[in-house]
């Protein structure tokens, strides 16, 4: 019976309660908040539940907006939570948007959504879905390929996706802990970035289909028609395609991961997708949060304006960041110029 | 005699009806008092009859015969309309035919005096009567889209196509704005198309380089204890050294998509990664300093110094 109605509480209610720090790096944590602006469809709703999902763990799961909020409303609340982005989704007729802005003042990417598949559709085209909830204890890693030579509007696309998510020191990870991947995708004919969400698994190497299944299913197996117990083991089985072709994508682990991953032993690892899936096309990367001097506009001029305020929120993050360039290259000249301008 | 035998009826007569006319009279007394309004006052008939008899007798010059018949009649008048009182609660028909003769009975005394705002209570009663009756007998239809017609059909069809069609027009306007929702959203295949699996190799890629780095780091300070200062600056330069040989090995065996680009393909290889001021381009070169355990992303080696002028 509640006597007392909870009026007028803090419209923001967030999960997160970690530290702002991060002990080994020193680097200060990047935290999110996802929301939407505007009335959205109920399938785009979906969509912002998996981004906030995808985010995990430093940002606020159950973001309560209101109506009447506005952006004003959202900064005041980052500053003392110490949020450092925003990714805002919204909606015209033609299609779905989603903006990546740096609060307090940072600059601001513009999106346009293409194409998405929500998590729901992802598991529902697969055989064997996967997707334990220790997966979102801590945060994914980051690769993004095809970005290329430097394009500044590409280089800063780089730049904010790889501080939205903390970075990690490669002597004290645990592996075992990176148990996802976010990987971005940037296609040069058509100017769309493919952005996929997987989750990562290692699996022994070496060992025979049949074992491997008994050890990880604790299924006793069916033994009516052998002799033996070394037919079993000894059985020769067909190994299914993949297992031939990822040569390259063996691992020799530092630690021992789980029951059966052991260390100095090869492993495989392997992908499968869970999360949404998104098609985008930067439109439009401005000064300002949502605001301020248009730096790059598909469908205008382009505007190589660098203003020093710009660049000087992008501090040069540690070298052990958890960001993998893979393809991705900068211009030594672009590059002088770039940090010049962030003395 | 009669006079004298009627008049006790006539009293009883009277009390009876003084008693259950003074209930009405209560009420409407009541009715009164609510309503408030200064309306004419009803007098009782019997009263009325009283009244005439007093003006009658007041402004009559009393010869004995007139009073006579007068009396007479004043007696006969009572009785008849006691007759008629009892008819009249009877509601009956019955009391048609009395009431027709003492009409005229009544008509012919009561022509010479007119008594306005006094209704005759035989009149009133035939009044009412016949007004109900009217009332009773016609009788609305229940079909309020007019009568039953040959036209009546069609007039129904008409209205139920129109209803549906308002339905039907709602519907599709919901569908589409529906339809405006769901733009972009899009199911994945069942199976994974190509463009899926070269998606899935370069994730693996990354994450298979990121695995060996940490391999070879993290195996490389198995045997030092990091708490031992001595141990822990070893432990930095070797970490170092073996990430950055770690990462520059598999940048050949995977290649790139063609840029035309000197130097290494990975950007932290470059000897300007990162490199914050031009000043410390050559670091190295300077007076040795100690390399604590810094992880501050100054490049080292020297050995991409020659390569270091790209572009």
């Amino acid at each position: 019976m509640a006597r007392f109605h909870n009026k007028k509480k803090a419209f923001v209610k967030p999960v997160v309660k970690k530290q702002s720090v991060d002990h080994v790096t020193g680097d200060k944590i990047p935290k999110s908040f996802v929301f939407s602006r505007g009335k959205l469809p109920s399938s785009l709703r979906h969509l912002e539940m998996d981004l906030r999902k995808l985010m995990l763990p430093y940002t606020a799961l159950k973001l309560k907006e209101k109506k009447r909020n506005n952006l004003k409303d959202f900064l005041n609340v980052a500053g003392p939570m110490g949020v450092t982005h925003f990714l805002i989704l919204s909606k015209t007729e033609t299609a779905p948007y989603l903006r990546v802005a740096r609060t307090p003042q940072g600059p601001t990417l513009t999106f346009k959504i293409h194409e998405y598949s929500l998590a729901v559709d992802v598991a529902q085209s697969q055989l064997r879905p996967r997707c334990p909830p220790e997966l979102f204890k801590s945060s994914p890693l980051i690769v993004l390929s095809g970005f290329g030579t430097g394009d500044q509007h590409l280089k800063l696309t780089t730049i904010m996706f790889q501080n939205i998510f903390p970075s990690i020191d490669i002597n004290t990870v645990k592996l075992s802990s990176c148990q996802r991947i976010v990987l971005l995708n940037y296609n040069k004919e058509t100017k769309l970035i493919d952005f996929r969400h997987y989750s990562i698994r290692l699996q022994p190497v070496g060992v025979s289909r049949r074992i491997r299944k008994f050890v990880q299913n604790h299924q006793t197996p069916d033994l009516r028609n052998l002799q033996d117990v070394s037919d079993f083991i000894t059985k020769a089985g067909y190994g299914s395609e993949s297992e031939a072709d990822d040569e390259a994508a063996t691992v020799n682990l530092s630690s021992d991961i789980g029951r059966v991953n052991k260390a100095s032993t090869k492993s495989a690892v392997k992908l499968q997708e869970i999360g949404p899936r998104m098609t985008l096309q930067l439109i439009k990367v401005e000064e300002g949060l949502c605001t301020g001097g248009v730096i790059f506009n598909e469908y205008g001029k382009f505007i190589f304006h660098l203003g020093c305020s710009l660049m000087s929120y992008y501090k040069p993050h540690g070298l052990f960041n958890g960001a993998l360039f893979l393809f991705c290259f900068f211009r030594k000249s672009h590059l002088d110029r770039l940090m010049a301008l962030s003395l | 005699m009669d006079t004298a035998i009627h008049l006790p009826e006539k009293i009883e007569g009277i009390k009876k009806r003084k008693s259950r006319r003074s209930k009405d009279r209560k009420e409407r007394k009541r009715v009164k008092i609510f309503s408030g309004t200064g309306g004419k006052v009803k007098i009782d008939k019997k009263m009325k009859k009283l009244f005439r008899k007093r003006a009658r007798e007041y402004n009559s010059d009393d010869d004995d015969d007139e009073a006579n018949p007068e009396v007479g009649e004043a007696n006969t008048r009572p009785l008849e309309e006691f007759s008629v009182g009892n008819s009249s609660e009877e509601e009956g028909i019955d009391g048609s035919d009395p009431d027709a003769v003492e009409e005229k009975g009544d008509s012919e005394d009561e022509g010479d005096r007119t008594q306005p705002g006094i209704t005759k209570f035989t009149e009133g009663c035939r009044a009412f009567r016949v007004a109900f009756m009217k009332i009773t007998k016609t009788n609305v239809s229940d079909n309020s889209l007019g009568p039953v017609l040959s036209a009546q059909k069609r007039l129904i069809a008409k209205k139920l196509a129109e209803e549906e069609a308002e339905w039907k027009s709602k519907g599709d306007a919901k569908k589409e704005k529906h339809l405006v929702g769901e733009k972009g959203h899009v199911k994945p295949a069942n199976f994974l198309d190509s463009r899926e699996k070269f998606l899935i190799s370069v994730a693996t890629k990354g994450v298979v380089k990121l695995f060996n780095a940490v391999n070879k780091a993290q195996n490389a300070q198995k045997g030092l204890n990091p708490s031992r200062f001595k141990d822990a600056k070893a432990l930095g330069k070797r970490q170092k050294e073996a990430f950055f040989s770690e990462l520059r090995k598999p940048s050949q065996a995977v290649d790139p998509p063609a840029k035309g680009d000197d130097g290494p393909a990975w950007a932290p290889l470059r000897d300007s990664y990162m490199l914050t001021s031009s000043k410390l381009k050559d670091w190295d070169k300077m007076p040795e300093t100690t390399v604590g355990n810094d992880m501050d992303g100054i490049p080292l080696d020297s050995s991409s110094d020659s390569s270091s002028d790209d572009d």
